[in-house]
């Protein structure tokens, strides 16, 4: 598997870790902030297709990236840096409100 | 002491390490970058690379090390603190480290991808691929490298930690064994 870094070109996987889901965290600061970590901590969803996955180029540029893979075939779908999702995700959020 | 005590000479491959250098890690602060850039192009006539692109300029190398990070490799000089005089300049716009005694930067010289760096790195290293001026972070045998070609193309630098230099000096020589 090859995964394609938005910084450093295709890199094989030797050169990155994986965390898991890239679901978005709870806000702590929320009503029902224990209810929501408890769901985002043990009630993921076990995707049999294309899931975001959070993706950390360790032994490259060192950025953290969100991957979607799909999880029967491996085939790398999209690759966007973490740091681009995250600033797209709070302009979403800045025009919601 | 250098790590390649007896530096390497064959027919297939020739390194050694570089000596004499100041090399220092740049990271741009938060939202500064676009003010950090106007201060490197008062400074060094470029624009810090916003690729993996290694770019000379007034002496001094600048490579690319990740996104909004750059290392500033250069010549010792008498009656100069290169250091100081970058901590000066980014003032306020980025964090330095002086990194000169943490890394050792090996040089193998090579107008043309050695077969050794071929076969034995995960990266194309075809001149097509990894031209003059290009910078990769990867690894080598384990060993965390930045590796660059120089903007002449004449050599390759392998800048590595420190602590690690003589295993990298070790994985050179069996890998052009």
């Amino acid at each position: 598997m090859r995964i394609h870094c938005p910084h450093c070109g295709e890199r094989s996987l030797d050169e990155f870790s994986y965390l898991g889901d890239a679901v978005v965290r709870p806000d702590p600061a929320s009503p029902n902030a224990q209810e929501a970590f408890y769901t985002y901590g043990y009630e993921r969803s076990n995707v049999a297709g294309p899931m975001q996955e959070l993706w950390y180029h360790a032994a490259g540029c060192h950025a953290w990236l969100v991957v979607t893979r799909d999880t029967r075939t491996h085939e790398i779908l999209e690759v966007k840096s973490a740091h681009e999702v995250a600033l797209a995700r709070q302009k979403v959020a800045g025009t919601a409100q | 002491m250098s790590e390649l005590a007896n530096d390497i000479k064959k027919a297939s491959l020739e390194a050694s390490e570089r000596t004499g250098l100041t090399v220092t890690h740049v990271a741009a602060r938060r939202g500064a970058r676009a003010s950090l850039d106007d201060v490197a192009r008062a400074a060094f006539g470029v624009s810090l690379p916003s690729s993996p692109k290694a770019v000379e300029a007034r002496g001094a190398l600048i490579v690319w090390t990740g996104p909004d990070q750059w290392l500033i490799v250069q010549k010792d000089e008498t009656g100069r603190d290169h250091y100081a005089e970058l901590a000066k300049t980014f003032n306020g716009l980025a964090s330095l480290v002086d990194v000169t005694d943490s890394r050792t930067i090996f040089r193998i010289a090579a107008s043309r991808p050695s077969e050794t760096l071929l076969r034995n790195m995960g990266i194309d290293f075809h001149e097509n691929s990894f031209q003059p001026g290009d910078v990769a972070i990867t690894h080598v045998s384990h060993l965390g490298v930045i590796v660059w070609r120089l903007p002449d193309g004449t050599a390759y630098d392998f800048a590595c930690a420190r602590t690690y230099s003589r295993e990298f000096a070790d994985w050179l020589r069996k890998a052009s064994a």
